[in-house]
């Protein structure tokens, strides 16, 4: 019996050994040998939407509650691209800010919850300014006409990544 | 050698040897219930400084970072650095980052601490390292199936699951259907 849990206990740590990362890496291994300025990206983020990148940069920020998130640095000053990761599927440590990372990911883009907001809550005033301004005008084309001018926010759906040390 | 004699050898051993791993799980369990509360993993502190200002877009990196850790009077080895504005920094360390906007003399330290075991136990239980350690995971979560359906039948009589044991099942049971028609 004893030889049993001993072998056991040899196999584990092996198989440990031998499975166990060496914490660098996560997610998926990197497919594309070919990385993508950032500065290019944010520079033309429609040219690459749905597109698969590789990008290097430093780490500037960790999602502090679940990692969740990073923000790299661009190859130019000021620029930081966000990579977001599905929750639970690639958990960053804390302690990769200011590391190098290489990321593999598809660029996406959303509308902030904010502005979607502020949005509709702009289309409502609008519509009762039309009323009370410009009678039942719609305010296509009519004298009330007010787009409001929605940002879109162009980020990274991490699906693999290397921290180097 | 009577059926019931084995269903307490399987249930005893297997609670010896799942013994450590429901501790781990129970402990992360505890911790990442409360995420919206806590910061399970890590302590992280954020301090603010006021240090003189010294806008200067021109000046180069190197000059920023000596000038804000002299003003700090920070000893620790610089790992990294970001110019997150013409006049603001952000300065990486061992275990702490640092931004400075030297327009308004505004700083924010951020100190992150890991916290111990409690950490470990949630990379464990919420399967980071993946690969080898996720059939490990589901050896155990069929072993408390195992151990669940193995103890409603240790005992016999008015203490087994034809007596009290029956009821104390029927609550337990219960419990979760209750929340469930609650919440869902």
């Amino acid at each position: 019996m004893k030889r049993i849990i001993n072998a056991a206990l040899v196999l584990m740590l092996a198989a440990t050994m031998l499975y166990a990362g060496d914490g660098k890496k996560y997610g998926n291994d990197l497919t594309l040998k070919e990385t993508t300025q950032v500065s290019d990206i944010l520079a033309n983020p429609e040219k690459f939407e749905g597109k698969k990148v590789l990008i290097e940069g430093t780490i500037v920020d960790v999602c502090p509650t679940r990692g969740c998130w990073i923000d790299i640095s661009s190859d130019k000053e000021y620029q930081t691209i966000k990579v977001k990761v599905k929750d639970g599927e690639i958990v960053f440590p804390m302690e990769a800010k200011g590391k190098t990372a290489v990321v593999e990911g598809e660029v996406y883009s959303f509308v902030p919850a904010v502005q979607e907001e502020s949005k509709h809550a702009e289309g409502e005033k609008m519509e009762k300014a039309n009323k009370t301004e410009c009678g039942d005008k719609t305010a296509e084309g009519g004298c009330c006409s007010g787009e409001t001018k929605v940002t879109k926010v162009y980020q990274i759906k991490g699906l693999g990544a290397v921290i180097k040390s | 050698m009577n059926w019931r004699k084995y269903v307490k050898i399987i249930h005893r051993d297997l609670g010896y040897i799942f013994f450590g791993l429901t501790v781990i799980y129970s402990i992360s369990g505890i911790a990442v219930n409360h995420v919206d509360e806590w910061n399970p993993n890590y302590k992280i502190e954020n301090k603010t400084f006021a240090i003189t200002p010294n806008p200067d877009s021109s000046a180069a990196n190197e000059t920023m970072i000596a000038y804000v850790i002299e003003q700090l009077a920070i000893t620790d080895t610089v790992k990294n650095v970001f110019r997150s504005g013409p006049v603001s920094i952000d300065i990486f360390f061992e275990n702490k980052t640092v931004n400075a906007n030297l327009l308004t003399g505004n700083v924010n330290m951020e100190i992150v601490n890991s916290r111990p075991v409690i950490r470990e136990t949630n990379f464990l239980h919420l399967n980071a390292p993946k690969k080898l350690w996720t059939y490990v995971a589901d050896a155990f979560a069929f072993g408390l199936i195992i151990l669940a359906i193995t103890g409603l039948f240790m005992l016999k009589g008015k203490n087994g699951i034809t007596g009290r044991g029956k009821w104390l099942t029927i609550a337990g049971v219960l419990l979760p259907l209750i929340f469930l028609l609650l919440y869902i």
